[in-house]
């Protein structure tokens, strides 16, 4: 049932449609917005997709705690098994959340290397990510090299890799200091009044990127009902 | 020193494990001219510090229960309360925590923020206790005070601000800069006796100022005058300890001070901030429940004058017969005087009163609101409440948590039987979390507890202070049934055999709560098909099958029955018919309600270098285990996992093993969880065996 209304709700059906099958393994994506404006709970939206489609997820969390972290998937969760009654919701959370890992860093320290090191460990224990979301990386301030690291482990593993950065104002324009590049895709969240607005800014090459446009619940930020 | 109630403060000192209480306490005693040696923890002449006067605690260097001592410091009395830190103790701690006014949290200077750090910080939050926070192990190898003060910030979302910066750092250590009076101090004299103030060394002035700047920031959000004092450039150190007070007192703000304890640095430091920052307890509020009045909750003043009100918080048998500490909130306790028990309602004769100092006690006359002391000879049960009888009231109770793990005991020799019977006797009466009881299927003597550790330290208990040697079975888990779908049903009870029958029906349904619910029983009955009498002879009936599970055996929990409906007849209808009804409806309805097991499910913290890392991920899945998350900086990780008790047994071994001791782990009881299909399907077979056997031998 859960997963039958994250086939409904969730943006990234949208995105697997609008988007050419959606990120896809190998690939950078990066997701621009405003500070409080919900790029966490996006990415956990994300996370927790392909946690219950049975994807390993790693989540790396930089300057931010374990539990802070975990809460967002929890707090997730419990709207999902509410909107959909979920029965089974033990069951369901215990074998999805399996699935996640989290690793925090202070930000100072954390590195490409620093994050191979930690798939190399997760690989002792039989735990090969096809999901990656790297929170509180700054996008802006990285280096090529860096930027290249990542996408580099994105194809080896492969895995699909996601980074966030903030938006200077609430105009969702790819700042000029982040070249676009080296992301397949890129999309901006909006604030707006009743809803977030989740835009295409960039889809792999296809130049009808900007077409893609949809609400979210600014709670959930799952689709909007309507 | 002056007895007035301002003067009094009830303290206690919380930490991770082996972040250095015990040691704390020892300079704490050792400075308030308490005690004139210091004895170590694990000290070369194996004497053990003061406050661990358990022959076992002393052995294996780690505080098992909690021993109260008092001491003297700047005119004020200091009722120290030491408390574990193994988690396997802490209902210690937590009732540690009900009669304290105020508490210091301790942190290790290196690995900072612990994972039993967070559950001490959750219990202290539960109680509304006021804390300061000492930075322990500044003269260790990677000590950090700034990191440890962050971690107070990030990890449990303390207010926390520096008072003091360390002079120098691991084996560098020297002393601390105040930040209120801006003077460096160090220790000295063979044990730190000294204090020596002196001018900041000038290489960390501009930084002193800055931590200066930055704690009057923080500090005078709650202090108006200390504001418009920082405005008009005019401060004094008296406004900061104002601000501060205000500020701790409303638990908004945690004042960080550092030092070694080991190393006999920062100490007398730390106890001005007790007497300055922490609460006496008249600043406390406290309520009672009155028993007379429908439990309504009444303010307990510490006005001498007052009925008698004191809480039993915890229990002793020593060399003075059973010794129970007690924490008077209200009124004057006196020797010779009648006192009774809000509970049995018995009256007793305080025939000694005493203050104790561990093991060691000082006969007083009385004692008065805010204080803590020893009664002698008084039977009593852990949590009870003393009056002096003119008034019904009760302290609420401490919050025991449910063992999670048993084992079966029984006497190596026939002559221990006694013996044991005794030591388990005192044990319970002792410890709430500790049970004892007989299994009535195999007859055999259970115990049960919050661990493995836990459960370890009593039957070592009994064979040192028992001479009892016993023979232990392997641990069993306290696993849970429950049912997964809402099922209906519609049940009739009828017996006809001679003389009056019995008759009753009850329709309704059964369906699950919400997970950390354990039972509830709604009666949705209109237009009375069952006659309210016995609407509570329905919940006696199903509560009755609670107790044992048809899958396992185990108890049901997390259910909601809902009765909707039933018949009763005028003369067959009785207690017992409408008992027997709701007896079989749920026996009915129990297999189609979809039943699964549940187990318990422990919350794991496991610290290590991060070379080991993979080794301890490793010993975490092995064992069926789920990692949470891991946090890295500089060159340690914290692991955070759940892992379900049953594969936990003998885990200490195992991760010593995979990382050459160099790892350490703390496990608490985190929830129940449905157990997984093969392991379920496991026990139900053993279950099933069990009850073959059994009709067999029948």
């Amino acid at each position: 049932m859960l997963r039958g209304f994250l086939n409904a709700r969730s943006p990234l059906r949208i995105l697997e449609r609008g988007l050419h099958g959606g990120l896809g393994r190998g690939n950078l994506g990066l997701v621009l917005a405003g500070h409080g404006v919900g790029k966490t709970p996006f990415l956990v939206g994300v996370a927790l997709d392909g946690l219950l489609r049975g994807d390993q997820v790693l989540h790396v969390a930089l300057d931010s705690s374990v539990a802070h972290t975990r809460a967002h998937y929890d707090t997730l969760f419990d709207d999902l098994a509410q909107a959909t009654r979920l029965e089974d919701e033990a069951v369901v959370r215990g074998e999805a959340l399996r699935l996640l890992s989290i690793r925090a860093w202070p930000r100072a320290r954390f590195g490409v290397e620093k994050l191979r090191e930690a798939l190399r460990v997760a690989e002792e224990t039989g735990a090969r990510p096809g999901l990656l979301i790297v929170e509180g990386f700054e996008v802006a301030a990285a280096s090529g090299a860096e930027l290249d690291g990542l996408a580099a482990l994105a194809q080896e593993l492969p895995a699909e890799l996601w980074l966030s950065a903030a938006l200077p104002g609430e105009q969702a324009a790819l700042p000029e200091d982040i070249a676009p590049g080296r992301f397949a895709v890129i999309l901006a969240l909006e604030p707006g009044h009743s809803a977030v607005a989740l835009r295409a800014l960039k889809d792999h090459d296809s130049p009808g990127a900007g077409k893609l446009r949809v609400s979210l619940d600014p709670r959930t930020l799952l689709l909007k009902r309507s | 020193m002056n007895g007035e109630l301002a003067n009094i403060r009830n303290i206690g000192i919380s930490a991770h494990v082996d972040s250095g209480k015990t040691t704390l306490t020892e300079r704490v005693l050792f400075y308030t001219n308490r005690i004139h040696r210091i004895n170590e923890v694990k000290g070369k002449d194996g004497a053990g510090a003061t406050m661990d006067h358990m022959e076992l605690e002393r052995e294996r260097g780690i505080t098992i229960t909690s021993a109260a001592t008092h001491c003297e410091w700047n005119d004020h009395r200091i009722n120290l309360i030491d408390t574990p830190g193994h988690v396997d103790f802490t209902i210690e701690v937590e009732r540690s925590l009900r009669v304290l006014d105020g508490a210091v949290l301790i942190l290790c200077g290196v690995a900072g923020v612990q994972s039993q750090s967070m559950t001490v910080d959750r219990q202290m939050r539960r109680y509304k206790v006021p804390r300061l926070a000492f930075v322990n192990k500044l003269d260790r190898s990677g000590a950090n005070p700034q990191r440890a003060a962050a971690g107070l910030r990030e990890k449990l979302e303390h207010n926390a601000v520096l008072m003091q910066l360390p002079i120098g750092l691991e084996s560098a250590f020297e002393g601390v800069i105040d930040l209120i009076s801006m003077k460096a101090l160090r220790f000295g004299g063979a044990n730190g006796e000294q204090v020596v103030e002196d001018e900041i060394p000038a290489e960390q002035r501009a930084a002193a100022e800055a931590a200066r700047e930055e704690m009057l920031d923080a500090v005078s959000m709650f202090s108006d005058a200390l504001t418009e004092s920082i405005l008009e450039e005019r401060v004094t150190e008296e406004l900061i300890h104002e601000a501060v007070r205000n500020g701790v007192l409303s638990l908004e703000l945690t004042p960080v001070f550092m030092g070694s304890a080991y190393g006999n640095k920062g100490v007398q430091p730390l106890l001005n901030a007790v007497t300055r920052y922490l609460p006496s307890p008249e600043d406390v509020e406290n309520t009672g429940i009155d028993l007379s009045n429908d439990e309504a909750p009444v303010l307990l003043s510490s006005d001498t004058n007052k009925p008698l009100v004191a809480l039993a918080f915890k229990l002793e048998d020593g060399r003075y017969g059973q010794l129970t500490y007690v924490r008077v909130y209200q009124g004057t306790l006196a020797r010779g005087m009648n006192i009774v028990n809000s509970r049995t309602g018995k009256r007793h004769k305080v025939g000694r009163l005493g203050r104790m100092h561990a093991e060691k006690m000082e006969d007083i006359e009385r004692s008065t609101g805010g204080d803590i002391v020893a009664l002698f000879g008084i039977e009593c049960a852990f949590g009870d409440t003393f009056t002096d009888g003119s008034v019904e009231i009760s302290m609420s109770a401490v919050h025991v948590p449910d063992p999670v793990i048993s084992l079966s005991v029984k006497p190596a020799q026939q002559k221990s039987q006694e013996n044991i019977a005794k030591a388990l006797g005192r044990f319970v009466r002792e410890d709430p979390t500790f049970r004892a009881g007989v299994d009535p299927e195999s007859g055999e003597t259970v115990i049960s507890g919050m661990g493995e550790l836990h459960l370890d330290v009593y039957v070592e208990r009994m064979r040192r202070e028992y001479g009892a040697e016993v023979v232990t079975g392997a641990p069993q888990v306290a696993y849970r049934e429950t049912i997964s779908q809402r099922t209906d049903f519609n049940y009739t009870h009828r017996k006809q055999t001679g003389g009056a029958g019995q008759f009753g029906r009850v329709a309704g349904y059964l369906e699950p709560l919400p997970a950390g619910e354990d039972f509830e029983f709604v009666n949705e009955v209109r237009g009375g098909s069952i006659p309210t009498e016995f609407i509570p002879s329905l919940e006696k009936g199903f509560r009755a099958m609670l107790a044992k599970g048809r899958l396992i055996g185990f108890p049901v929990l997390g259910l909601r029955v809902v009765v909707n409906d039933g018949q009763s007849h005028s003369v067959d209808s009785s207690d017992m018919a409408f008992q027997a009804a709701a007896r079989g409806a749920f026996r009915e309805c129990y297999a189609r309600a979809k039943p699964i097991i549940l187990e318990p499910l422990m919350k794991l913290g496991v610290e290590a270098p991060v070379t080991h890392q993979g080794a301890v991920l490793k010993t975490i899945m092995q064992r069926r285990g789920s990692v949470i998350g891991t946090t890295e900086d500089e060159g340690f990780c914290q692991i955070e996992a759940e892992a379900p008790l049953a594969a936990m047994f003998g885990y200490a071994t195992d991760l010593r093993s995979a990382t050459a001791g160099a790892a350490d782990f703390t496990m608490e009881f985190a929830r129940y969880a449905p157990a997984p299909r093969d392991i379920a399907a496991e026990l139900e077979e053993k279950f099933q065996d069990r009850r073959r056997l059994a009709k067999d031998e029948d």
